[in-house]
């Protein structure tokens, strides 16, 4: 359905992406994640028009609109401050495309209440002014303002980012649903990978102008393709050479001591020195985990979990524990860190 | 994404026919005029001359008026750096009782500058002025000049330019972080060394500017020497108006208005230089508001209430008086008796019923008007054009459209006079000399820049992806323009327009040179209504276009504020959703003189812009 | 932009009432004329208003000194606001001349006046209105010893800051006295065809004198004893001796006293040349010549209108003798002189 074929942005000096392939399929949820200033939002611009790329094409339903103007393209677009026109009231805001297309006022008005209702928006906040509205009622504005126009594609950049937290919640989900519902093939730009995680059918990592990694939210996280990914998904150790010797000496795996080695947090189990496991841990039943000795040397309470930091040869290892109620451990404490290897990530060391 | 390729620029017939209207009017009266000037000075009929640089070096009396003007220019500086800081640390800072009403009087000078104050200070004071004769019978050696030369000059100067210090200083000062106070308080800092070393630092590069404002003010002074200067005490802009007047001597003239522009760059190149230098930009992410300081002194708490009403009084008085004496017969005016008695509003029925004497009054608000729409609707796409594409061409214009902020206005106007006094093919073979439109060029080139910036603020502030978004959803460039951009801005604009139109209101300094004989403007006729009394009405009149004056430009204040107050909060409002967006709070700046020169330009805008480029910087 | 220069151009003329020439080139009828004169005070401007008016004429009325009138005929004369201009004398009316002003018209009464006081030319572009002397006149209660002639002023420590001095150059009497005296110095060899010792006599001049105050009458300065002696054109005496109070003596110098006759001329390329030549007709005619000079004490050249004059003031301007001045080599250096005194002797 879309395609970007070697795309690359350059602008002034600064090489905004220097390299990009990537096929987004019909009706799918793409997400490009990545921290700032990573070019995911300059693809997605690039995409909906508003950025030429400076070489390469884009590919939209197998025809080539690199020239095309944004407007020709059949893609609608949520900004990350939503972009709503301040000098118009809520229903001029949505209406506004409909009227650049000489759209009729019955057509219009119909058009303009079927989204509304869609993204549960009432006949009274139509009227308002979009200054009157809260976040959360803007964002609607926003999504429905580009779904009127009932385009191919929905591209959404940074849509959650200035709601609070409790909000961006609940959005994300409806969202979703929205997404879901109609079938429409969406391109999301975030920073926040709960989102990318929890929203997406497949993930585009971004760093530096380039893709590090295209997969399925579960592949991007279980199977991260670069220590980039690794470490900027999810919440994990370095370990260090010499622990990731003594998980090679205890069994006979592939771990490379000379590789960057990374251990996600929730994959250690945690053990007093007795050899009982604190909080809701569980054993690995396949029993082929490597017993570690440490010592506890932090500890912070969250609530569901705390976390620890074990002090265990020439590493310290985050672990988090999902709390019970029970006796908790603390500084200073000995205790037995237990580990599969298989769940250590290895990296190619760069230059 | 801003950066865009001059080829596109050149497809919109928008911006070609912008463009070229631009191209026309920057070299008709932004840059011919002035280079024709020079050209008129050194080299009239073609050959190099150093006859008018030899007369004036032998011209005792312009290197005195040469010598006065730098000396007024120096010590203005530092008079009205003295007062004014006075003036925003008793408003902003320190803790005074009635402070705001104290602030109020120190900005009557808002409504109350240029020609008017000079007026207004020697009807008041000067020889046959009001006080003068009160005072006369109890001082019997008193010199009923007293009121006049130097001492007037810069008394009624230092007052008029204290506002540009209650503008940029006092925003300044409101912007200092209060939490650095009370950490150098916490320190055991006294007020005097938290004053000095921690907060009058952080302003220093609006003292600076405000500084070389002044410098440059007391440079070109125009009206108050006139008025108030006598023979002793000549400087530059009135010598320059003599020789202007007389077409064999024209060449002097444009020799020290280009002395005078000379000396405006390089007081604007050091500023720009010392700018470079030491801003201190807030490290707080979030600057605490400031509080007022209590002085703890009580002495000198005493004393600065003192000084600061003191200081009060002499502001408000002229105004006070003159307020008073527009209900006063004439015979009363010229006697000084100020009785409930004598109440009438035969001055006011005079001024509004008799054509002739409310004449300058229409024509004043008739230029100022046309200027202010002319000079914003203009600028609106030009403007925008040059915000929109930055190329060299666009670069190039923005520069361009800043000369009228280094020449001397009337350097503009001279510049003007000389070359369109003969039919000029860029006018299409029109001579504009003797024309009422040329005023008007003059009051449009001379408000090019500050509109220009201002406007160009306040299309920064707005959210660029709306922009984007109307493309998205198939605008066209003029219809985003007319329907997204346009409302955005226009509040700002109008705004400004206002600003420029209340500055031009009791324009003398370009009027004086420019306008046409029967279409004097209102500062022209104060000016005259200064001088000796023919007419017993003159002075009476002259206190009731200074009310009505005021009172049409306190209105348009009214009205700025009053916009901007409620714009401000639906904005801040929206920029709680919003937070990436850059505070929207157009940087609009009222002066009263319209004298903001790009000194200010950097520390005006408490907000400035975002960066242009900030599509290469996005992720 | 220039759309909408013009427009407001058109919105100026429109919006302040009285519809100008200005810019336009647009001949319209009901235009009032436009008549510029250093000859509008003490009442004449009003008096002349109202008297065309009765005689249907619409005039309006700018005033200037002599000098600043000329420069801005000069300086508008590609685009002449002006219709008519009377009342400078001949030597700013020889400068308008020759920088192309003036439109040669030979007025209904040419014959009733003396044509050598009118433009030399056989091409007549001015004619003589009135003609008055300008004249060293001094109060006779404070002055016990008149002085003989105007260097007496800077020469005898008497009169030493006793007179009062031009302060502005732009005024007619001021430049006629000027021209009176440097003309005594003539020089081919001296700066600007002046003597050293003629400059010198203009230094002192400046450096003994009184400054005038703009708009107060030196008349009201004898009356308050700030000055006993200064220059007043002939005509102007008899009425502020009344009004003033003053009893004023009037200096006659055997060389005699400079003579400004002031002039009337249509101006060339305004828009209503035919009112104008119609006006002239009318103000130069003997009847209004001569209740213009009964009225303000003028010596009128028509003498027809001499006839009306006040016996008094012709009486008055028999006393004194013709100064025998070069006008040509006056018009030629006028400008320079006046700029090297605004430049150099002027303080």
């Amino acid at each position: 359905m879309i395609r970007f074929d070697n795309i690359k942005v350059v602008f002034d000096d600064v090489t905004a992406i220097s390299e990009l392939d990537l096929d987004v399929s019909e009706g799918e949820f793409f997400t490009l994640l990545g921290p700032s200033g990573c070019g995911k939002t300059t693809a997605l611009r690039t995409l909906s028009g508003l950025v030429s790329p400076t070489s390469g094409d884009i590919y939209i339903d197998g025809r080539a609109v690199t020239t095309l103007p944004s407007d020709k393209r059949g893609v609608g677009m949520v900004f990350q401050n939503y972009a709503l026109f301040p000098s118009m009231s809520v229903r001029e805001n949505i209406a506004f495309g409909l009227k650049v297309r000489r759209t009729s006022a019955d057509e219009r008005r119909t058009l303009v209440t079927d989204i509304a209702r869609r993204v549960d928006l009432s006949d009274d906040q139509l009227d308002k002014n979009v200054a009157d509205l809260s976040g959360g009622q803007q964002q609607r504005v926003a999504i429905a303002r580009a779904l009127v126009l009932k385009p191919k594609i929905l591209l959404l950049d940074e849509p959650l980012s200035n709601l609070d937290a409790k909000l961006r919640q609940q959005l994300r989900v409806e969202l979703k649903d929205l997404q879901v519902q109609s079938g429409i093939t969406t391109v999301y730009v975030t920073h926040d990978q709960d989102e990318a995680l929890t929203m997406s059918d497949r993930i585009a990592v971004f760093n530096r102008g380039r893709v590090e990694q295209i997969g399925t939210p579960q592949e991007i996280y279980e199977k991260s393709a670069t220590e980039f990914v690794c470490t900027f998904i999810g919440d994990s150790t370095k370990l260090g050479p010499e622990l990731v010797s003594r998980l090679t000496d205890h069994s006979p795996s592939r771990l490379d001591p000379s590789r960057l080695s990374y251990l996600r947090v929730e994959k250690v189990l945690l053990e007093d020195r007795a050899g009982a496991p604190t909080g809701a841990q569980q054993r690995d039943p396949a029993g082929s985990t490597v017993s570690l000795e440490g010592r506890i040397v932090a500890r912070s309470y969250h609530g569901q979990h705390s976390r620890y930091t074990v002090r265990s040869h020439d590493s310290d290892v985050k672990v988090l524990v999902k709390e019970i109620g029970a006796s908790t451990l603390d500084i200073g404490h000995p205790v037995h860190l237990r580990v599969d290897p298989a769940h250590v990530l290895q990296y190619q060391a760069t230059a | 994404m801003r950066t865009r390729s001059a080829s596109r620029m050149l497809r919109s017939p928008l911006v070609v026919v912008t463009l070229i209207i631009l191209t026309w009017f920057s070299a008709a009266f932004l840059l011919w005029p002035n280079l024709n000037l020079l050209a008129e000075t050194f080299f009239p009929g073609g050959e190099f001359t150093g006859r008018a640089v030899e007369r004036l070096l032998s011209s005792d009396r312009a290197m005195r008026s040469l010598a006065n003007s730098f000396l007024l220019a120096v010590v203005l500086s530092i008079t009205v750096n003295v007062v004014g800081i006075f003036v925003v640390l008793v408003t902003q800072y320190f803790r005074i009782r009635g402070s705001r009403i104290l602030w109020l009087g120190y900005a009557t000078t808002f409504l109350f500058g240029g020609i008017v104050l000079a007026a207004g200070y020697k009807f008041i004071y000067g020889s046959d002025g009001i006080v003068t004769e009160l005072i006369a019978p109890y001082f019997p050696g008193l010199d009923r000049d007293w009121f006049s030369g130097f001492f007037a000059v810069l008394f009624v100067m230092t007052l008029a330019s204290t506002t540009n210090h209650l503008l940029f200083l006092g925003n300044a000062i409101r912007d200092v972080d209060f939490q650095t106070i009370e950490a150098a308080r916490n320190m055991g800092a006294s007020d005097w060394t938290i004053l000095r070393r921690v907060v009058l630092p952080v302003l220093k590069p609006t003292l600076f500017a405000v500084t070389i404002l002044s410098f440059l003010v007391g440079l070109g002074a125009l009206s108050a020497p006139q008025v108030l200067g006598g023979e002793d005490f000549q400087t530059i802009t009135p010598i320059i108006l003599t020789f202007a007047n007389s077409s064999s001597s024209r060449d002097i003239a444009a020799l020290l208005a280009l002395v005078l522009g000379a000396a405006t760059i390089i007081m604007l190149a050091i500023m720009s230089r010392l700018e470079r230098g030491g801003t201190y930009h807030t490290v707080a992410r979030v600057a605490a508001p400031l509080q007022k300081q209590r002085i703890s002194n009580p002495v000198v708490n005493v004393v600065v209430h003192v000084v600061a009403y003191v200081l009060f009084v002499i502001y408000i008085s002229p105004l006070v008086l003159i307020f008073l004496y527009s209900f006063m017969d004439s015979a009363s005016i010229s006697a000084g008796v100020l009785s409930p008695d004598r109440f009438t509003l035969e001055n006011y029925t005079r001024v509004l019923s008799q054509g002739s004497v409310l004449r300058p009054f229409i024509v004043s608000i008739v230029y100022s008007g046309l200027s202010a729409i002319i000079t914003v609707g203009g600028l609106l796409f030009v403007t925008r054009i040059i915000q929109k594409y930055r190329t060299g061409l666009t670069t190039t214009f923005e520069y361009l459209l800043h000369i009228p902020w280094i020449l001397p206005a009337a350097m503009i106007a001279l510049g003007l006079v000389m070359t369109y006094d003969e039919p000029s093919p860029l006018l299409g073979g029109a001579v504009l000399s003797g024309t009422t439109v040329i005023l008007l060029v003059a009051f449009v080139v001379v408000k090019i820049p500050f509109t220009l910036r201002m406007l160009k603020a306040a299309f920064s502030s707005v959210n660029e992806s709306m922009e984007e978004a109307a493309t998205i959803m198939g605008a066209g460039a003029l219809y985003t323009f007319r329907r997204i951009l346009l409302p955005a801005v226009l509040p700002t604009a109008a705004a400004i327009a206002a600003l420029n139109f209340n500055s031009q209101l009791d324009d003398y300094d370009t009027a004086v040179f420019l306008a046409h004989p029967l279409y004097q403007p209102l500062g022209l006729q104060i000016k005259a209504n200064t001088e000796g009394g023919a007419d017993v009405n003159a002075v009476a009149n002259t206190f009731v276009y200074t009310v009505l004056l005021m009172i049409v430009m306190g209105l348009t204040m009214y009205l700025v504020y009053g916009r901007g107050s409620r714009r401000g909060r639906k904005k801040r409002r929206s920029a709680v959703t919003a937070p990436t967006e850059p505070a929207p709070d157009a940087p609009v700046v009222p002066t009263n003189a319209g004298e903001a020169h790009p000194a200010l330009g950097a520390t005006s805008e408490v907000n400035p812009p975002p960066p242009v480029a900030s599509g290469s910087t996005r992720q | 932009m220039s759309i909408a220069l013009a427009t407001s151009a058109a919105f100026l003329f429109t919006a302040c009432g009285g519809s100008s020439d200005g810019a336009g080139a647009n001949d319209e009828a009901g235009e009032p004329l436009i008549v510029y004169t250093n000859s509008d005070s003490e009442g004449r401007g009003e008096w002349l208003q109202a008297e065309a008016e009765a005689e249907g004429f619409d005039i309006e009325i700018v005033g200037a000194g002599g000098a600043d009138a000329t420069n801005k005929l000069i300086a508008e004369r590609n685009n002449p606001i002006a219709d008519v201009v009377f009342g400078l004398n001949n030597v700013y009316y020889e400068q308008l001349k020759s920088e192309d002003v003036l439109e040669p018209y030979t007025p209904a009464w040419s014959g009733e006046v003396d044509e050598t006081l009118a433009d030399p030319d056989d091409d007549k572009a001015y004619w003589p209105l009135v003609q008055q002397a300008i004249v060293l006149t001094y109060n006779e209660d404070a002055v016990s010893e008149a002085p003989e002639d105007w260097p007496d002023l800077w020469t005898d420590d008497r009169y030493s800051d006793r007179y009062e001095r031009a302060s502005s150059m732009a005024g007619a009497t001021t430049q006629l006295v000027m021209a009176g005296i440097l003309s005594r110095y003539q020089d081919e060899n001296g700066d600007l065809g002046v003597s050293d010792e003629g400059w010198q006599q203009i230094e002192q001049y400046f450096q003994n004198g009184v400054p005038a105050e703009k708009d107060v009458d030196l008349f009201a300065r004898f009356a308050e004893g700030d000055v006993d002696l200064g220059q007043m054109p002939s005509s102007s005496i008899p009425g502020r001796e009344e009004a003033y109070d003053v009893t004023a003596g009037v200096v006659s110098p055997e060389v005699g006293v400079p003579y400004a006759v002031e002039q009337v001329a249509v101006v060339r390329g305004s828009d209503n040349q035919d009112t104008a030549k119609e006006f002239i007709d009318w103000f130069g005619s003997g009847d209004v010549q001569g209740r213009w000079a009964a009225e303000f004490d003028a010596l009128p050249v028509n003498e027809v209108a001499l006839e009306q004059a006040p016996p008094e003031v012709i009486e008055f301007n028999e006393q004194f003798t013709r100064q025998d001045i070069d006008y040509g080599f006056v018009q030629e250096n006028l400008d320079s002189w006046v700029e090297k005194i605004e430049l150099e002797y002027m303080p």
